[in-house]
């Protein structure tokens, strides 16, 4: 199976880039964007596979760029991060079409378990 | 004071803090989120057996970002206990800067969202007063709460403070284009402030979207 290519928007610079090295060395191919407009360019120039995407970045409405995504390539999987118990919010981004989300502080071995099921779910959609 | 205003201001107020601990609590996440995945960034890299001079400088930069989310969490702390203290008494000697300071850093997390700057425009030897510091942080809040939910992005509300006449002057002046807001989903409920207002002693006037709010000044020997 090829690299899964993860785009991973998360204003929290320190958090990405930590967290994209971590991925890395699991064999992931990550890029990381820090606002709305980076990942939107990002994801047109290289689509993913899986967006890991935290809901609440500054400046755009998280919500918008899931909708953009499925609109864009419905088989590309969203997994929603969020910093805190925005149940609505959550919510809505399932009821938008994401995979799943993870709560901050992530598990490293439980946010590679949900890549790794909505790579699966991403190549069954494209069978 | 009728039990509706009783009422409505003790749901506006617990509204108030419920607000302030959201924001608090989503902050202080984000700071532990990066402390958890640097610290498992050393760990990785300890497990991969990565050493030599390139390593242990990357070891060193992500135990210096460890250090300084720690920093900004104790901070964050501080200014959440002091909040939580002002409370303790109904009346109490204290300086405007720092009640204002702390609500900044408290509601700085919601401007952030849409890109508001709040710029802090203190007189620097502003006298201590003697009042209900929770009050008028209550009061600043909510007005800045509505500047907030109705300015575009990328703008900027200055938060000044200033003596006058026998007053202590607190300034809300939002700098930026205004949006549309559902005001049916948006409530202002600016009878109930103005009560509070006028309970405080004080007063607010509006000039081209700009507010002024004087409290009388008791000059606090505490």
């Amino acid at each position: 199976m090829s690299q899964t290519k993860i785009l991973l928007v998360d204003d929290e610079v320190e958090f990405a880039s930590a967290l994209a090295e971590r991925l890395q060395m699991r064999d992931y191919d990550v890029k990381t964007a820090a606002n709305g407009l980076e990942a939107m360019a990002l994801f047109h120039n290289s689509p993913p596979d899986v967006v890991i995407l935290d809901l609440r970045i500054p400046g755009m409405d998280g919500l918008e760029i899931l909708k953009n995504i499925k609109i864009f390539d419905p088989t590309i999987e969203v997994l929603i991060l969020t910093g805190h118990g925005d149940v609505e919010s959550v919510a809505e981004g399932m009821k938008s079409g994401a995979f799943e989300y993870i709560m901050k502080p992530i598990d490293i071995a439980e946010l590679t378990s949900k890549i790794d099921m909505a790579m699966k779910k991403r190549i069954g959609s494209r069978d | 004071m009728t039990d509706n205003f009783e009422q409505e201001l003790r749901f506006l107020q617990m509204r108030f803090i419920g607000k302030i601990l959201a924001g608090f609590t989503h902050e202080s996440k984000n700071y532990l989120a990066i402390i958890k995945e640097s610290a498992g960034l050393i760990e990785d890299m300890i497990k991969l057996g990565k050493s030599g001079e390139a390593a242990s400088s990357q070891y060193l930069e992500i135990t210096h970002s460890i250090e300084e989310q720690i920093e900004k969490s104790a901070g964050l702390f501080k200014y959440l206990n002091r909040f939580s203290h002002r409370m303790d008494t109904k009346l109490s000697g204290f300086n405007c800067n720092e009640a204002l300071e702390e609500l900044i850093a408290l509601v700085n997390r919601f401007a952030n969202q849409k890109r508001i700057e709040l710029a802090k425009d203190f007189q620097q030897d502003l006298p201590q007063i003697y009042g209900n510091p929770s009050m008028i942080q209550f009061l600043i809040f909510s007005f800045l709460e509505e500047n907030i939910i109705t300015l575009d992005q990328n703008s900027r509300i200055i938060i000044k403070t200033e003596t006058a006449n026998g007053s202590i002057m607190i300034g809300i002046i939002p700098e930026g284009n205004l949006i549309e807001v559902e005001r049916e989903k948006v409530e202002f409920p600016y009878e109930t402030y103005d009560i509070v207002l006028k309970q405080l002693g004080g007063a607010l006037t509006r000039l081209k979207g700009a507010l002024k709010f004087t409290f009388p000044l008791k000059v606090s020997d505490i």
